[in-house]
């Protein structure tokens, strides 16, 4: 339980950290004027957002791998309600 | 560029592959059925899934009008590396949900989700809609691959083969392969395609950084040329870098193709790893587009927005011009580039055929008369498009950004209906027409709203619509039980 308790946590932290990071690659927060920098041989607000998009690529495999994705069987699912009943 | 007649030949050696694999593919079928032709009989195993479903996401619009796109704006396209992965983050609503339903009930097109999820006397209107809305940005997509087609096969050979020459060609040559093979043919080509595709772009990428001696002087001479292109982009711009990650991410789950690929894979666990290795790809193959563009700005100067598409055939001539090696290496390319373009056209027509048969028309049989009726109609409107692909004034990412704006429009329909039980007909309905209407609208007047697109606008207003009208209508379409049927998040992480 404490097992699955950390998966759903670390799955829902992955997919929070993600938002963030998507927030953060934008630079609305940057000053226009300021000079050219170069890191890593792209301008400094680029590198940022870049190293930003390789944290969601990792992020978002690790979360991947914590999502099992169910073939529908009614006992995989465990349900038997046929879905086309309404209530 | 000078192939000379090795050009010819190895164009003709590739199309020639392409015919021998969809013969293999018509003797590998099961029997004639849909499923089968439209879905490979739901055999698609992780490396195949994963390639067909890299090769479809990266296509025309990838290698031409991405690079274009990332011409004309400089270094802040950076945010198509972003979309692209939010297209894999946003599959987390859509796969864990609808993929036991596919199973389950045997769907073949979205539209065999929505028959199931709603019922009333909207439902049928509902499904003709999204319908619609799908087979207008899906022939919009393939409209920016025949164009593209067009363009590779004329600038790159030299103006042997036309363009026109190039978009009808080659067109039928997909519509040879995707009629015989099916889905099979489809994803076996595009595993092949997949890997042209990544090479091809390295080794473009790496010409290139080694012709401007490395990215930082790359960077350098861009900023000389253009220093627009290198600057901390206005708030107008960030604005906008937004609002396309929330279009793309939103509107790409739900391109018919990639959720057919959902019900196409042989088990969860094939399209749970695909998707895993699916993250990464942006960074092997937007950027690199990307890159390959921003750094054609120090190159070469293209003053029309349209021409700027022609960025990577340009480079490829001046590529090849040098002779020996480079004029191999430039063929390569070209042959890559020209197999992600006719990957993504006949994911497209494919889908168009089923969905033209069953969703719109309601033609909804599992037996090969079924099957036959797609494919006469995906010829036709194949055929249809090509008139359209001659007309060149449209850049290929203004052509994305329309398609998407139709798409965003579906995401009530499957993205808050997957996860909330008391979504209805009548509402979704009426947000679909209104947040198209106010999206068609608004672009045929020209109105911007700052850098949102007006398909985003248009999405949220839908999205309210379909809401308030489900919690206070006074429709009586019963509340949806299959949602018990499909295991919730904590289900699914629980299960591990």
């Amino acid at each position: 339980m404490t097992r699955n308790r950390f998966r759903r946590g670390l799955h829902r932290a992955c997919i929070a950290l993600i938002a963030l990071l998507y927030v953060f690659s934008i630079p609305w927060y940057r000053d226009g004027e300021a000079p050219l920098r170069i890191w890593f041989g792209l301008p400094d607000w680029v590198a940022v957002a870049l190293f930003c998009y390789v944290a969601v690529a990792v992020l978002n495999a690790i979360a991947w791998s914590l999502v099992d994705v169910s073939d529908g069987s009614p006992e995989e699912t465990g349900a038997d309600a046929d879905p086309r009943t309404r209530r | 560029m000078r192939f000379g007649v090795w050009g010819i030949v190895t164009l003709i050696l590739y199309l020639a592959a392409l015919v021998v694999v969809a013969e293999l593919a018509r003797r590998a079928r099961r029997d004639a059925s849909p499923a089968d032709h439209f879905l490979a009989g739901r055999t698609l195993g992780t490396f195949v899934l994963f390639l067909t479903l890299y090769a479809t996401a990266y296509s025309g619009n990838s290698l031409l009008g991405y690079p274009g796109a990332a011409y004309r704006e400089g270094y802040s396209f950076i945010m198509a590396t972003g979309f692209m992965m939010a297209i894999i983050v946003v599959f987390h609503l859509l796969v864990p949900r609808l993929r036991p339903l596919a199973i389950r009930h045997a769907f073949v097109t979205p539209g065999d989700y929505l028959e199931l999820r709603f019922g009333g006397p909207w439902a049928r209107p509902l499904r003709r809609a999204v319908a619609f809305l799908m087979v207008l940005a899906l022939a919009n997509f393939l409209l920016a691959q025949l164009k593209a087609m067009g363009d590779v096969a004329s600038v790159v050979t030299d103006g042997r083969i036309p363009y026109a020459g190039g978009v009808i060609g080659l067109a039928a040559v997909i519509l040879f392969y995707e009629t015989r093979g099916g889905m099979r043919a489809v994803a076996w080509t595009d595993a092949a395609q997949g890997i042209a595709m990544v090479v091809g772009l390295a080794a473009l990428f790496g010409w290139l950084l080694f012709e401007a001696g490395g990215l930082g002087e790359v960077t350098r001479a861009v900023a000389e040329r253009r220093p627009a292109a290198v600057a901390i982009p206005s708030t107008t711009v960030c604005i906008r870098w937004m609002s396309t990650l929330v279009l793309m991410g939103l509107a790409s789950v739900l391109y018919p193709q990639a959720i057919q690929r959902v019900f196409a894979a042989r088990d969860g666990r094939s399209l749970k790893r695909s998707f895993a290795a699916m993250s990464f790809m942006p960074l092997v193959t937007t950027l690199v587009v990307t890159l390959i563009g921003v750094a054609a700005i120090a190159r070469f100067e293209i003053s029309e927005a349209v021409a700027a598409d022609e960025v990577v055939p340009r480079l490829l001539h001046d590529w090849g011009s040098g002779g020996g090696i480079g004029s191999w290496a430039a063929l390569l390319v070209f042959l890559g580039a020209l197999s992600a373009i006719m990957s993504t056209a006949d994911s497209c027509l494919l889908s168009l055929g089923s969905l033209l048969s069953r969703d719109l028309l309601g033609r909804g049989g599992r037996d090969a008369k079924a099957t036959a009726l797609g494919k006469r109609l995906a010829a036709l409107i194949l055929i249809a498009t090509i008139p359209f692909a001659l007309w060149r004034d449209l850049t290929l990412w203004r052509l994305i950004e329309l398609k998407m704006e139709l798409l965003i429009q579906c995401v009530p329909a499957f993205l808050i209906a997957l996860h909330w039980s008391r979504l209805r007909a009548g509402p979704v309905f009426a947000g679909i027409v209104v947040g198209t209407l106010f999206s068609v609208g608004l672009t045929l007047n020209g109105v911007t709203l700052g850098g949102l697109h007006v398909g985003v606008a248009g999405c949220l207003l839908n999205a309210a619509i379909a809401v308030i009208g489900s919690l206070f209508g006074t429709g009586n379409e019963p509340e949806w039980v299959g949602l018990a049927e499909v295991p919730s998040v904590a289900a699914v992480l629980t299960r591990n």
